[in-house]
């Protein structure tokens, strides 16, 4: 609609003009906050509708009670008490499905752990593990590319292809080459003693695989985003430090790492963030059972074979309020430098 | 690099000094790199460029070996397929409405860049160009919004999708959304509007305001000066935001697996084509590699044609803040 008072100053729409006219008058008559307001209105109405409602609401669900037996999902308010089952682990409603046994076994996690102890482990050991080693291969990357060599074109849309992959298409290529069967990564691993016969039916060697495929797609993002920070750096900078003897690796610990750091920092906490959502990635290869991640938790309480709503909204909203924690803590520590976020 | 070939006649000068030992090819390799390091550099440097190259494609040219094997002889295939069956490709179209996941998928994906690029247009030129009070919180606002788990939402949109809506029930079957379009479509230009936000604002806030205030002397609207002025002069800012959510839309998991039931016919997007080929009492491996391989093309494609644009687009709308 406000394309139509755009485009209705074309002198021939003589007929369209008088009906829009009064519109077109009261926008240009609005003060500049006004007009800004009005132009934010669509953006935010669609995050009201699918974010910031959907958030509270989730809220309110997570305060009411399980209810498998009846109809409806939900039972009556039960204040916080769902959040301390959840925590402490004493989900009685629950146990039935989500007190999964791990297959394999986590080296850190005993078998009969509470189900949000092992997820908690599970998304943040992945989170960790993702960020060190898409950072360690990103920056390897990016320095490739920051390179001038024949052919850098291609090898930059190499790179990229991984990162625009579909998901299920990236858990179906790793789901493929660890099948017994088809694949011959179980084959391999299992000769390096790394893995057992199945992995994919494996805990521990699931999560492995889940780390490796989203290791795969993942580290183009962040070479690209470290590629920005190695091109904005000033190349004098760098023939100033060769005049001066500086071996390469100097050059790099000097000058390249110090200049990247700010740009690093950010892209290493938006992969962080992203990676704590983990879902997808798990249903396409090993299943939400074998790697219960923490949203796996989510969707194995509203679709697993008893629902229970208000437990899994809690969980949903614990998972919300960590991602919340650490995008303060972005806040926190970028407002200063740079100006923060405008 | 010049710089390098000036140490490179340098060490070699040095060298021939030197006088001739007898050495194993082993130490007369150690005692070149040490003479000349910067050729050991580059070594190292295609070395390593190598081994990235065939750790990003392997995976694809592995999934066209098991797409070529014939299915019932798929077992332990590393470099070449046994057998030869380029069939599979065409059977992919005939045990699963392959082309009619495609084509859903195409529609989602279209239509909510175009709803994204619309809306995030309108707010980016707010965020990129205006002076207004709030200005730093609501842009907080919609960057937290784009980093909150999928799951935290979900569960009152499925609710919500699948209540009868009395204002849509005159045109859809049965009054719910779950099951159409708008059901893939709204959540998921919700969560890429973001995106499409920092990068439109970037590129909106680099336009010099004489060109916009020209127009307005000229006589254009607020508006007219936005579309006709603004955007135009950004076609590579909103290019390139659309290009990065057609790619995200398409390339989504968490919605598109749970918004619909996961039939062709009610808007499956490509997921769940693929996921169909396993299904309880058969797998159907080579059919699922060439369904992967046709569900890659499009983004490959994309990737090729506008590498530019998705690589300032993922580091303007991340390190723009």
């Amino acid at each position: 609609m406000s394309t139509d008072t755009g485009t209705q100053t074309d002198s021939g729409a003589g007929r369209q003009r008088s009906i829009l006219t009064p519109a077109t008058n009261w926008i240009e008559n609005l003060s500049e906050s006004a007009y800004a307001y009005l132009l934010l209105t669509p953006a935010f109405a669609l995050l009201t509708l699918v974010a910031f409602w959907p958030l509270v609401a989730t809220f309110r669900l997570s305060l009411l009670a399980d209810q498998t037996k009846g109809a409806a999902a939900l039972g009556g308010f039960v204040g916080l008490e769902n959040y301390l089952n959840v925590l402490t682990g004493d989900i009685r409603l629950a146990r039935q499905f989500f007190d999964m046994e791990l297959v394999g076994g986590f080296p850190f996690i005993q078998l009969g752990t509470p189900f949000f102890q092992q997820a908690l482990f599970v998304t943040l050991a992945f989170a960790l593990l993702n960020v060190l080693f898409t950072t360690l291969i990103g920056f390897g990357q990016a320095l490739i590319l920051d390179q001038d060599f024949r052919g850098r074109r291609w090898v930059r849309v190499a790179i990229i292809i991984p990162w625009a992959v579909p998901i299920v298409i990236q858990g179906m290529i790793f789901f493929l080459f660890f099948q017994p069967t088809v694949g011959f990564g179980s084959g391999v691993m299992q000769s390096l003693g790394l893995f057992s016969a199945n992995p994919l039916a494996s805990s521990q060697d699931s999560f492995f695989i889940v780390l490796i495929a989203d290791i795969w797609k993942t580290s183009a993002f962040m070479a690209l985003l470290i590629l920005a920070g190695l091109q904005s750096v000033d190349r004098s900078l760098y023939d100033v430090a060769r005049v001066s003897g500086a071996s390469p690796w100097q050059r790099f610990k000097m000058i390249t790492l110090p200049l990247v750091l700010p740009a690093l920092l950010v892209a290493m906490l938006f992969r962080t963030m992203e990676a704590m959502r983990i879902y997808g990635l798990i249903e396409s290869t090993a299943g939400c059972t074998t790697v219960p991640s923490m949203t796996c938790l989510v969707i194995e309480g509203l679709f697993g074979g008893t629902r229970i709503y208000g437990t899994a909204a809690a969980v949903a909203f614990i998972t919300a309020a960590i991602i919340g924690l650490l995008i303060s803590v972005y806040i926190v520590k970028f407002r200063d430098n740079e100006g923060g976020l405008y | 690099m010049a710089a390098e070939t000036e140490t490179q006649t340098q060490t070699t000068e040095t060298r021939q000094e030197e006088p001739e030992l007898d050495r194993g090819p082993l130490e007369r390799w150690v005692s070149d790199s040490i003479d000349n390091p910067e050729r050991t550099y580059r070594a190292l440097f295609y070395t390593a460029m190598i081994v990235m190259l065939v750790t990003t494609l392997f995976p694809f040219y592995w999934l066209l070996m098991v797409a070529l094997t014939p299915e019932g002889q798929i077992q332990d295939i590393i470099l070449t397929p046994n057998g030869f069956n380029p069939g599979a490709f065409i059977e992919v179209f005939q045990v699963l409405p392959f082309h009619r996941f495609m084509f859903n998928s195409f529609v989602i994906a279209t239509v909510a860049t175009v709803f994204v690029l619309v809306i995030a247009s309108l707010a980016g030129y707010v965020f990129g160009r205006l002076q207004f009070p709030g200005k730093a919180p609501l842009m907080l606002l919609v960057l937290i919004v784009s980093f909150f788990p999928p799951a935290a939402f979900f569960i009152p949109l499925n609710d919500l999708f699948n209540s009868r809506i009395p204002i849509i029930a005159p045109l859809l079957s049965n009054g719910t959304l779950y099951n159409t379009p708008p059901a893939l479509i709204i959540p998921l230009s919700a969560l890429f509007m973001p995106l499409a936000i920092f990068i439109l604002t970037t590129f909106y806030s680099q336009i010099p305001d004489g060109l916009e205030d020209a127009a307005r002397v000229e006589g254009t609207t607020r508006l007219g000066a936005l579309f006709r002025v603004i955007i135009p002069l950004s076609a590579p800012g909103v290019a390139t935001a659309g290009v990065l959510t057609f790619i995200g839309v398409y390339n989504e998991f968490f919605f598109s697996f749970l918004m619909t039931d996961g039939q062709p016919q009610n808007w499956a997007p490509i997921l769940e084509g693929l996921l169909g080929y396993q299904t309880q009492y058969q797998t159907m491996y080579n059919l699922m590699a060439a369904a992967s391989i046709l569900g890659v093309l499009p983004v490959a494609i994309l990737v090729v044609i506008a590498q530019e644009k998705i690589v300032s687009g993922l580091t303007a709308g991340a390190l723009k803040e």
